[in-house]
């Protein structure tokens, strides 16, 4: 429940931020990565640094992140069958896979592990709609019901939390 | 609006540098983890390891406390090393790559006991899968039982069932498979039907014997001539058809007439059978053995077929791609594949490694031992050259100072080549359980050799255990003799346990040989003993013309509960050859005599012609 709590408290705080739509769509696209793909892998390193670097919005990847948990592990058998699909039943691809194992730094990021692959490869094609379908949610969002809930007295208590002075702390520029 | 958020970078390198100080400090116990979570998937039972100390400058790590399960017996441990120094290379840990130049295993020691159980709930799919084949290989070994109780009573030999004999079944088969042939070829000829042929070329024939040349004239004659010269063509189309049939015929009745000839290897298969049903001993020292040390020879058999079996699916031949479960974590495992390259580095490699080991105390194995592994990888193709272990006894402390292993393991291409040779001695032995002699067998220290070679999926070897100093004992504390109340009845439980027991006690040495040849996942095994041969022998003198006349009576029985099938199996395939085959036979001669009834009578109108018609 408090999870639940803590989850809609960033939801609020992020989707009426002073970022832009595009910077909070962007920051949950590059977020998704960490959700939908297994966390433990050096690729995610280089998505957390990207999201610390590039001028998007922090919130928003941690709600991209979030949201893209659950979907993760629901989509685990598809990206088993996907990158099962590119590693091993795609002879095409083989000399590739081989010539990467055996790069070194490469094989530490579990590229050849199914469900690495195909996590990895369905957020690369999913980012893009991500992006898209966020700016266009938070546009509507911030146009329509965010004057209404701000008037709300549930809103200022979580506006005026610890959390989301923090939150200022790293909000987009 | 700026892409970059350049004051970010000093949070991401101190988040850098905390995920580098993170790794630095649970590098030793990550190292260790993955050495416990690989040795139990591997070993397919719990590898513990008290500390690990990586130096990455240095390339050293040195692991200490390692206790390997031994998977059979969760409460031992297969070996305990005190302490292991690796010196591995640095550059192909980059490419998750472990290659190990030289390893140092001091403080072996080997069947130690654990304080914790190491089974584990759940085996790696390879190892599991490796284990399960060989259980059940162990399960579906049938070991005679030793059962010598109730010889001399009746044997009832109304247990046999008629439908469970194995000549019933391939009698029955046998004639149903003549009554099909049968129908077949009868078909077939019907079809064929060169009836009306050899009728209409009696017709001809007639015609030219009585054809007047002067009467047909040139044209005529000619004429005639050819249609006759066309039917002859034809009957000798219809001949070579009916002597294909007739050719088809003769080798199903020769077929039929093997599975006949077969049916006397299918009863003495009953007789073994029936004979099993009644309990009605062989005298055969070779079916004693397997009695009397089958489950000793299965249990020691069994982890040798595991390793054999692990290492093959461990070192696997050929440099295709490679698939195993990925790794346990939260999310699903999938399926990790290794891809490796000609004159690339293998995922794992230990290059050499020595160890020493030391066995305490004055006993016949007490010494010192030096064993070495070379070339262990997970790409043999890419190495080159074979794995090899070599252990030898350096120092004995008591008894004979010979004691050498080696084994070879060449599975640099397919098929793979495995060669184990083993001669220790002074090796303690096991006790052995007789159930049937009421008694146990202690082997003591005595001699062990090994020899297994392995080729592709087949697989051949033995192992001999041989002692001059063996004990013998009653399973409970007063031993048959001492129980015995009155003499007993002969065929008794009583008096089978006092012949085996007066005759094995006088044994003081012993030899086991178990063979075993065949697939490398389920070899047949046979078992040859001394034991087993005096055993036999003392049954011989003892009840030796009881069993003769009960297995008489046996093979009677056998007899004639087989022979009404038998007969008829014959019947039928004589029926077959003399209806079927006798009636092709007659329609080819038959037809063969007409077409040359056919040309004679051409060549003789011919002959009378004035011209020569080509």
């Amino acid at each position: 429940m408090l999870v639940l709590l803590k989850l809609l408290q960033q939801l609020v705080k992020t989707l009426s931020s002073e970022g832009t739509p595009g910077q909070i769509a962007a920051g949950m696209a590059l977020g998704a990565a960490l959700g939908l793909t297994p966390l433990i892998n050096l690729h995610n390193l280089v998505i957390l640094a990207a999201i610390m670097v590039f001028n998007v919005s922090f919130p928003g990847a941690m709600l991209g992140w979030a949201l893209a948990v659950p979907v993760g592990f629901a989509l685990d058998p598809l990206f088993d069958v996907v990158g099962r699909w590119f590693l091993l039943e795609t002879p095409a691809l083989t000399p590739l896979w081989t010539r990467l194992y055996n790069v070194p730094v490469a094989p530490l990021t579990n590229f050849n592990n199914t469900v690495v692959l195909g996590s990895l490869v369905s957020w690369v094609v999913l980012a893009l709609p991500i992006y898209f379908l966020g700016r266009w949610g938070v546009g509507r969002y911030r146009a329509r019901l965010y004057p209404r809930l701000a008037q709300s007295r549930v809103f200022q208590a979580v506006t005026a939390s610890k959390l989301y002075n923090l939150y200022r702390r790293f909000r987009p520029d | 609006m700026r892409a970059v958020r350049w004051k970010a970078v000093i949070p991401l390198g101190a988040t850098l540098v905390l995920v580098a100080l993170f790794w630095w400090l649970f590098l030793d116990l990550a190292v260790e983890r993955a050495v416990e979570y690989a040795g139990t998937e591997i070993v397919g039972a719990r590898v513990d390891l008290a500390s690990a100390d990586v130096s990455l400058g240095r390339g050293a790590v040195v692991l200490r406390g390692l206790e390997v399960t031994n998977p059979d017996r969760a409460m031992t441990n297969l070996m305990q090393a005190d302490q292991i120094v690796a010196q591995v290379r640095v550059l192909p840990l980059l490419e998750k790559k472990v290659v190990i130049d030289t390893m140092a295993v001091r403080g072996v020691r080997f069947g130690t006991p654990r304080r914790t159980s190491g089974a584990i709930a759940r085996q790696s799919p390879t190892t599991g899968r490796v284990g399960r084949a060989v259980a059940d290989w162990a399960n579906r070994i049938r070991i005679p039982p030793l059962n010598l109780q109730g010889l001399t009573t009746v044997v009832d030999v109304s247990r046999i069932n008629p439908d469970s004999l194995r000549t019933t079944t391939q009698a029955r088969a046998i004639a149903h498979q003549g009554d099909s042939l049968q129908g077949l070829w009868r078909a077939e000829l019907a079809r064929l039907d060169p009836q009306p042929q050899i009728d209409s070329a009696r017709a001809l024939i007639a015609r030219l014997r009585q054809a007047d040349v002067r009467a047909l004239g040139l044209i005529g004659a000619r004429d005639l001539v050819n249609s006759s010269r066309a039917s002859a063509t034809q009957l000798g189309q219809a001949v070579d058809r009916v002597k294909a049939v007739e050719t088809r015929v003769k080798t199903g009745v020769a077929g039929l007439r093997s599975q006949v000839d077969g049916l006397a290897q299918a009863r003495q298969a009953d007789y073994a059978y029936a004979r099993g049903l009644v309990n009605l001993p062989s005298l055969d020292a070779p079916d004693l053995s397997p009695a009397l040390f089958g489950e000793m020879a299965v249990e020691r058999l069994k982890p040798m077929l595991y390793w054999l079996n692990l290492a093959e699916q461990y070192l696997p031949p050929g440099l295709e791609a490679r698939r195993q479960r990925g790794p346990d974590r939260v999310r699903a495992s999938g399926t990790t594949a290794r891809f490796p390259r000609v004159r690339e580095l293998p995922a794992f490699l230990l290059v050499y490694a020595g160890a020493d080991a030391e066995v305490g105390g004055e006993g016949a194995a007490a010494g010192r031992y030096a064993a070495t592994i070379t070339g262990l990888t997970t790409a043999p193709a890419l190495y080159g050259r074979p794995t090899r272990f070599a252990a030898q006894r350096a120092a004995a402390v008591a008894g004979p100072r010979t004691g050498n292993m080696v084994a070879i393991l060449n599975h640099v291409s397919a098929p793979i080549t495995d060669s184990i040779v083993a001669a220790l001695d002074g090796v303690a032995l096991p006790t052995v359980g007789l159930a049937a002699a009421g008694a146990t067998l202690a082997l003591g220290s005595g001699a062990v050799r090994v020899w297994l070679a392995r080729a592709g999926d087949n697989v051949e070897g033995s192992m001999a255990w041989s002692s001059n100093n063996v004990r013998w004992a009653p399973s409970d504390s007063a031993g048959p003799s001492d129980r015995r109340t009155a003499e007993p009845s002969i065929g008794s439980a009583q008096w089978v346990e006092d012949l085996l027991w007066r005759t094995v006690s006088r044994l003081t040495s012993v030899e086991v040989e178990v063979r075993l040849a065949g697939r490398v996942t389920a070899p047949a095994i046979g078992v040859r003993s001394n034991v087993g041969r005096e055993v036999a022998q003392a049954l011989r003198r003892e009840i030796g013309d009881e069993v003769s006349r009960q297995e008489q009576r046996l093979r009677a029985e056998v007899d004639r509960r087989v022979e009404q099938q038998v007969q008829d199996a014959e019947r039928r395939v004589a029926e077959v050859q003399m209806q079927v085959e006798a009636a092709v036979t007659a329609k080819r001669t038959e037809l063969e005599a007409v077409k040359t009834e056919l040309e004679n009578q051409i060549r003789e109108l011919t002959r009378r012609l004035p011209v020569r018609i080509p």
